[in-house]
């Protein structure tokens, strides 16, 4: 029997080699779209994506408030770490927004990783793990922004753009569906968005050439509802604004990579959507480019396109729209907050997306001139073939996807700002399919550059008060009902300000940078600001002068001693 | 192009095995659209062969996996739920049932010590398409030639 091989039995789950606990108590079970609706009437958890449909990232929590904020600590960390050889090796980071329910968080990382955490304490109750080809096409790194839960499920999208839909109690897979082409260079990092029987997802791939969508599935089965593409066909709306005899339509970009904020009584859903590709070279797309760099009202049960306002028509800087549509009510206005990478701060009439007033929120804007009611004239852009061009802001935008907040106390926004340019020269490529297609090389600015946190009143568009820092500030930020706003700065500190004043109140260093969505949540009566540290992604795009920071891979969750 | 002798051997120009170098096979598939594969880890060479694995689409891949070295390895496996271990005592068999949607390709390698450095790191590759229902509605596209 000496030549009989060993029996070493059948491969096991990598968790169980773990102190995983294996399951979650069902808290997820009673999330009905009732409760969704009035998250913030559950101010111990954070339901959904940006805490509620309205994307004002705004906790009514007031137990740390600016009278006892210095006395915060880390209550937990979770580590997650890297192994073995995956994609996106060097750019990995962590840029999610934790959900908390009833004590229980669930937190996506990055290569498909979930999490289910005890809140209180930060163990681990279970994990799932999507595996994701080594080789799929990433723009900007690999990263997930979060997830959603609903009704016993929870819901991620993958790098290889599928959605999956999870039992909560135990992380196994209950539906899966593929909506992205990866061989054409679609992936997926949005964090889903739960409304009614649906989950809503897009697609990222912005800089392959793809044509961006957005998605509906049934909540339950996975069944396909819905998919608006951002770019139209010839004949549909819009297709007037890309050339009548050529094929730029096809490879447009426009992707939905963001999670979009939702007004249930118009029953509209507020995209960002992307920037139009070859990013930097207009000349084989002339025309504005719909619906490219705009923010697209959608409706949510048909997915059809009701209103828009494009930001930046016939783009030639990179300059994504796809951060958030903060919506709030002013005065008995309905109202939508949106502060682009091009540097302006637009307050829009969300009713059909009209332009109620414009103003700049960056100190260097000289790509080009924006009015009052958001018109533009571009001034300063690559334009001849080989010819080096200089512009502010650079392709990272004065506000990268990283999200402002908003106070209802205050009734001010609070954003977080980047103040560098980038040099672009103009290189004409062909498309072919899965390959980069910018159409320039482009350079950011290393040393030259600013960040701050600023308030600015949404009625006159001034700034209320500014906090600098001598490099960009690019993590989202939370407001609070006890007067802060918190964010966290890309060398890994984690601050808290004054939501009146703009003081720095407090700050702790988590030991690599910020680029991620803070959270608020209450366990038994004591309340928990939760933040993932792991600095990465696309930081020679943003950040090329902490390209060289190490990336750390951990959460923090802090509160108030006993 | 140059070769250099020497890198596809332990303890060579290298220290370890160059990555990527090694043999190609095939996963068999079955009646019922189940993959099946044997993947083995020979005497003294710190690999596994073939190195690199084709499935011809996504889909469920039943493994065989051997160790026929005079030391210990194991396999990290990547799977759609949570990546699969399996520790290979010297002269030992076992099993994984992995789940890869593809298409794409996965790297696995035996996390003990250096044995991934050394040349114990694998591919799984996932051909085919994406289902139709999830491709854009756009007509065929210039693909690269080279």
């Amino acid at each position: 029997m000496a030549n009989e091989y060993v029996d070493a039995g059948t491969a096991m789950r990598y968790q169980d080699l773990s102190a995983d606990a294996g399951s979650a108590p069902p808290v997820t079970k009673g999330v009905t779209y009732d409760r969704l609706l009035n998250a913030r009437d559950e101010p111990q958890n954070w339901l959904t994506y940006y805490g509620a449909y309205d994307g004002q990232r705004y906790s009514p929590l007031d137990q740390i408030n600016a009278s006892n904020v210095d006395k915060l600590k880390p209550e937990w960390v979770y580590q997650v770490g890297s192994m073995g050889l995956h994609s996106g090796a060097s750019t990995y980071a962590w840029e999610a927004s934790p959900i908390v329910v009833d004590g229980i968080m669930f937190v996506s990382a990055w290569d498909g990783m979930l999490f289910a955490l005890d809140a209180q304490t930060g163990s681990e109750l279970w994990r799932y793990k999507h595996a994701s080809p080594f080789d799929v096409s990433l723009c900007c790194g690999n990263v997930n922004r979060g997830v959603a839960v609903a009704e016993g499920l929870v819901f991620m999208t993958t790098l290889n753009a599928h959605i999956i839909a999870l039992d909560a109690e135990t992380g196994n897979k209950v539906w899966d569906k593929t909506y992205g082409d990866v061989r054409a260079g679609e992936s997926a990092t949005v964090a889903p968005l739960v409304v009614k029987d649906m989950v809503i997802v897009g697609s990222s791939g912005g800089e392959f050439g793809v044509r961006g969508h957005t998605d509906a599935f049934k909540r339950e089965t996975g069944e396909h509802v819905w998919r608006c593409y951002m770019i139209p066909k010839p004949g549909e709306p819009g297709s007037d604004t890309w050339p009548a005899d050529g094929e730029a339509w096809q490879r447009g970009g426009a992707n939905c990579w963001i999670t979009p904020t939702y007004d249930p009584g118009l029953n509209l859903l507020y995209y960002g959507t992307g920037n139009p590709c070859p990013d930097f070279d207009g000349g084989v797309r002339e025309g504005d480019n719909l619906y490219t760099d705009s923010g697209v009202a959608v409706d949510a049960d048909t997915g059809e396109i009701k209103a828009h306002f494009q930001y930046t028509p016939h783009d030639l800087w990179d300059y994504d729209s796809v951060m958030e549509h903060i919506l709030f009510d002013l005065d008995g206005q309905k109202l939508a907050a949106h502060f682009d990478k091009n540097g302006f701060m637009y307050i829009l009439d969300r009713t059909d997306m009209s332009a109620v007033r414009v103003a700049p929120f960056v100190d260097r804007i000289d790509w080009g001139e924006v009015d009052e009611m958001g018109n533009v004239t571009a001034k300063v852009y690559p334009d001849k073939e080989g010819d080096p061009v200089h512009f502010w802001p650079g392709p990272a935008g004065a506000k990268e996807w990283t999200h402002a907040c908003y106070s209802p106390k205050t009734e001010l926004l609070y954003v977080p700002v980047q103040d560098v340019g980038a040099t672009a020269t103009r290189r004409r490529r062909e498309f072919k399919e899965s390959i980069p297609y910018w159409g320039a090389g482009v350079a950011v600015d290393g040393d030259d550059q600013a960040g701050y946190v600023s308030a600015y009143d949404p009625r006159t568009g001034q700034e209320r008060w500014r906090w600098t820092n001598d490099i960009c500030m690019c993590s989202s930020l939370l407001a609070t009902g006890g007067g802060l706003v918190f964010g966290g700065e890309p060398t890994g500190e984690f601050n808290a300000y004054d939501d009146s004043s703009g003081d720095l109140l407090w700050h702790f260093q988590c030991g690599s940078g910020h680029h991620s969505s803070p959270s608020s949540y209450s366990v038994d009566g004591k309340q928990y600001v939760v933040a993932p540290a792991g600095w990465g992604g696309w930081a020679e795009g943003f950040l090329p002068k902490m390209l060289g920071s190490s990336h750390g891979s951990a959460l923090f969750a802090f509160a108030l001693p006993d | 192009m140059a070769d250099v002798p020497g890198l596809d051997k332990q303890n060579g120009v290298t220290l370890g095995r160059i990555l990527g170098r090694t043999t190609v096979g095939e996963a068999e598939e079955g009646s019922g659209g189940k993959m099946t594969a044997t993947i083995r880890i020979p005497e003294d060479e710190l690999v596994y062969e073939p190195g690199v694995l084709v499935m011809p689409h996504g889909g469920i891949l039943e493994l065989t996996l051997i160790n026929d070295d005079k030391n210990t390895h194991c396999a990290v496996l990547p799977s759609n739920g949570d990546t699969q271990f399996i520790w290979l005592v010297n002269h030992s068999k076992g099993t994984a049932t992995l789940e890869l949607d593809g298409p794409g390709y996965y790297w696995y390698g035996s996390t003990t010590g250096n044995d991934e450095g050394r040349g114990l790191t694998g591919a799984i590759v996932v051909g085919g398409q994406v289902p139709d229902e999830a491709k854009l509605d756009r007509p065929p596209q210039p693909q690269p030639d080279v």
